[in-house]
């Protein structure tokens, strides 16, 4: 009797084992490989990332990432120029809000999680209506953050008035909106989370936004091919999905923006 | 003639035009081109300079997160302790420009007293606040290692008494991030020449209470212990960046987006730029290219200037235009040059053709001629005689009319001919030929046919007797004394053999052959004399 009933309870405990076991070999590939700390690379701006405030949306997106993950994520604040050249070397694992196109493709994966549309800021006094007439004048200069890349019209602008040497490049926003007020660059392009900065200063009084008739362009959480393997990526990208899905990235927006623009960004 | 050398000319304009303007366009083209280049060059330099830069306040900050760091172990670190931390560190040139690692404490105006008498009491018997006026907290440094020699001076300075580096404290404290202050100069150094030669900046980072999170601006505002930090001289660092160096170029930093003369930090080439003003600094200027760019590090902005020195373009060496123009235009001159052979070449060939087919058709006239003439006298020759006698009896026959054929020989020409020479016998024969010609009708032929024979046609006659009376007058005519050149008189007398169409033969060789005959028979009967043939 007695026997019969250690060898049920061994039975239970071997089930229990097992049970647990084959949980933890299940549970493991299900979230991202948190073996080493990771590294991800925040840039200065707007509301993406304030080095003023050391706050902003891409900030509170990566804490949730790590929250979620359980993996130790190491931020720093770097140009973006930077930013990308070490995703493409492998030198970091991830940055966030970026845009894809052909040339990012070959080194970078995203995970999509807003989408938006960009807009040329342009000094009043310059009588600019549309963006051919900024390219039209050759008098005026456009501001623009090394490295950055925008929707296909916005790009269009920037590569021409490239070629004629009228782009001043800056590492964040800052200068470039003090040398919009000194007349020194007559527009830039800037985004919905780059409003509030217009909205709340003087900068507000000389200037007026440009639509660029560019759709919406979606935003993502950069992965470094080199320095993450396929599995890994997918896996972030499914954390990111249920970010959106659960509504915690609605929420991390409205903080951010009217809750209409916040939806409309997550939503696309 | 005037429409045509306008057509030349106007051919050889307008290829002289065309590759004048093509060259131009390359030239033009290149130049541009040589420009872009510059400005590509330039613009990869400032793209160099500027990420050298942030690499190395990445580099600096990464030390001071170390220090900071040690103060997250431990709140309380004793001055020895941080000593022997920053010695360790052995900071070597990579670090050039940052002159220690230093630290400074909140110390809240209530606790101001307290906190000299300590310091007094830790052996730092003159310590004191350095800070103009009250305020409600200080920011004494405590600390900066190595503790030697300018850094002595600096302890108990108030650094957030002054409002450039409140400001950047107060950065760094709410971010939790690095944070550089603007540019400074030291009052010890304020007089020497040039501020850009000393400027300094410094970098900060906080101290937050050892244990709290510190993660939103509120909770950090709060937990601000203080900040640890490090001076930094501009010139020191921009020397011991590591990377090449673009030749002909000057690398200027200025603090803010200002680019005055107050806001210079760094200047690699001061002495290059002519000074304002002068005719130099206008025509340099107009060369100069200047590229710009912002770079934001600790929160702060600088903006790098480089601008080409006189030369740069020679670095870069791309520039061909100058090549090309040179190229273009030798080779629009001789374009120019081979069109106009060509356009005239041709005028001259035909001109050359016209002068050929003159020359050939008087040769081919003057051949005619000798073949139908005798040269030295101008009469026809035997040929042509054979050809008109044909003619004349084949008339004769068809209008059964009579004609006369006479052969005349000189008597005595040979002697002439022997004695005076080939050139006085010629002359002579001339003027036999010419008294001859004299004593004949235009439609009767006096022909020469060997050295002094001659014969005469008479194409249509009526008698005999007119036959007789032509043969008369010309040996009468022969025998008047003949005045040459070089004053020679010759006599010279003649025989002459008379036959008519149709007595004397029905053809031509029958009446040659008789009239031969006769003019023997008047060579035997004595000379100078007419015979007319007798058939035997």
């Amino acid at each position: 009797m007695l026997k019969t009933r250690f060898i049920f309870m061994l039975t239970m405990f071997v089930m229990m084992q097992a049970a647990l076991f084959s949980a933890a070999a299940t549970a493991a590939p299900s979230g991202p490989d948190c073996s080493r700390a990771l590294t991800l690379g925040l840039h200065d701006h707007g509301l993406l990332y304030s080095a003023r405030t050391g706050t902003g949306i891409d900030k509170e997106v990566a804490d949730e990432l790590a929250r979620r993950s359980g993996c130790k994520i190491n931020m720093s604040l770097m140009p973006r120029a930077r930013i990308w050249q070490l995703i493409e070397s492998g030198a970091l694992d991830f940055s966030l809000s970026g845009i894809a196109n052909e040339e990012r493709d070959k080194f970078a994966s995203f995970a999509w999680y807003f989408s938006n549309k960009y807009y040329l800021l342009v000094r009043k006094d310059c009588k600019v209506r549309q963006l051919s007439d900024f390219e039209g004048d050759g008098k005026l200069r456009l501001g623009v953050i090394r490295a950055f890349r925008y929707s296909r019209n916005a790009n269009r602008l920037v590569d021409a008035l490239n070629v004629e040497q009228r782009v001043t490049y800056a590492s964040s926003l800052d200068p470039l909106y003090k040398v919009l007020s000194s007349n020194r660059i007559q527009g830039m392009i800037i985004e919905p989370f780059d409003y509030s900065q217009v909205s709340n200063t003087s900068i507000r009084d000389f200037t007026t936004i440009i639509e660029t008739r560019d759709p919406a362009i979606p935003h993502g959480l950069i992965m470094s091919n080199k320095a993450l393997p396929l599995k890994e990526r997918e896996k972030w990208r499914n954390l990111v999905a249920e970010m959106r899905a659960d509504g915690t990235m609605l929420r991390i927006f409205q903080k951010y923006f009217d809750p209409e623009l916040a939806r409309s960004m997550v939503n696309f | 003639m005037g429409l045509h050398r306008l057509r030349q000319y106007g051919l050889v304009l307008l290829v002289l035009s065309v590759s004048l303007a093509v060259s131009f366009l390359a030239w033009q083209h290149e130049k541009n081109n040589a420009v872009l280049d510059l400005h590509v060059s330039l613009d990869f330099n400032v793209r160099d300079v500027s990420s050298r830069i942030e690499q190395r306040m990445a580099a600096y900050e990464q030390v001071l997160h170390g220090a900071q760091g040690l103060y997250a172990v431990s709140g309380d670190i004793r001055r020895e302790d941080f000593a022997t931390y920053v010695n360790a560190l052995q900071l070597g040139a990579d670090y050039a420009g940052m002159g220690g690692i230093g630290v400074a404490t909140i110390v809240p105006a209530s606790q101001k007293d307290n906190h000299i008498l300590q310091m007094r009491q830790a052996g730092f018997a003159g310590y004191d606040i350095k800070a103009e006026g009250l305020h409600a907290m200080y920011v004494p440094v405590l600390q900066l290692e190595p503790f030697v020699g300018r850094n002595l001076a600096t302890l108990g300075l108030d650094l957030y008494s002054d409002a450039r580096q409140r400001a950047a404290m107060d950065r760094a404290r709410d971010s939790g991030n690095a944070a550089i202050s603007s540019k400074l100069v030291l009052a010890a150094e304020k007089n020497r020449a040039g501020d850009a030669d000393t400027a300094e900046f410094l970098m900060y980072l906080p101290i937050y209470a050892a244990g709290t999170a510190s993660d939103t601006p509120a909770a950090r505002l709060t937990n601000i212990r203080g900040w640890v930090f490090a001076p930094f001289r501009v010139k020191d660092m921009m020397a011991s960046l590591y990377g090449e160096s673009q030749a002909a170029t000057d690398v200027r930093i200025y603090d803010g987006v200002d680019t005055g003369a107050d806001s210079l930090m760094y200047d690699s080439a001061p002495h290059s730029r002519a000074k304002p003003g002068s005719k130099d600094a206008s025509s340099r200027d107009t060369q100069r290219i200047v590229a710009t760019e912002y770079i934001t590090n600790g929160g702060h902005t600088w903006t790098i200037v480089i601008g080409t020195l006189p030369g740069y373009d020679e670095q870069v060496g791309k520039d061909k235009s100058r090549l090309i123009a040179a190229t273009g235009v030798v080779l629009s001159l001789l374009l120019t040059m081979l069109t106009w052979q060509l356009a005239t070449g041709r005028e001259r060939a035909l001109a050359l053709a016209r002068d050929m087919t003159r020359e050939l058709r008087a040769s081919e006239a003057r051949f005619r001629y000798l073949a139908q003439y005798d040269e030295l006298t101008g009469l026809p020759n035997r040929a042509m005689f054979k050809d008109r006698l044909h003619h004349a009896i084949l008339q004769a026959k068809r209008d059964k009319t009579r004609l006369a054929l006479m052969y005349l020989d000189l008597d005595n020409f040979k002697p002439v001919n022997d004695s005076l020479g080939h050139h006085v016998g010629d002359m002579l024969l001339s003027a036999v030929a010419e008294r001859m010609l004299a004593c004949v009708r235009e439609s009767d032929t006096v022909a020469r046919i060997g050295g002094d024979e001659f014969v005469v046609l008479l194409p249509v006659i009526e008698h005999e007797q007119d036959a007789l009376l032509v043969a008369e007058k010309i040996r009468h005519a022969l025998n008047q004394p003949f005045e040459v050149a070089g004053g020679h008189v010759l006599e010279v007398s003649s025989s002459t053999g008379v036959v008519l169409y149709p007595e004397h033969g029905m053809d031509e060789v029958a009446l040659s052959r008789n009239a031969d005959n006769a003019m023997y028979k008047a060579k035997e009967l004595g000379r100078n004399m007419v015979r007319l043939y007798q058939p035997p």
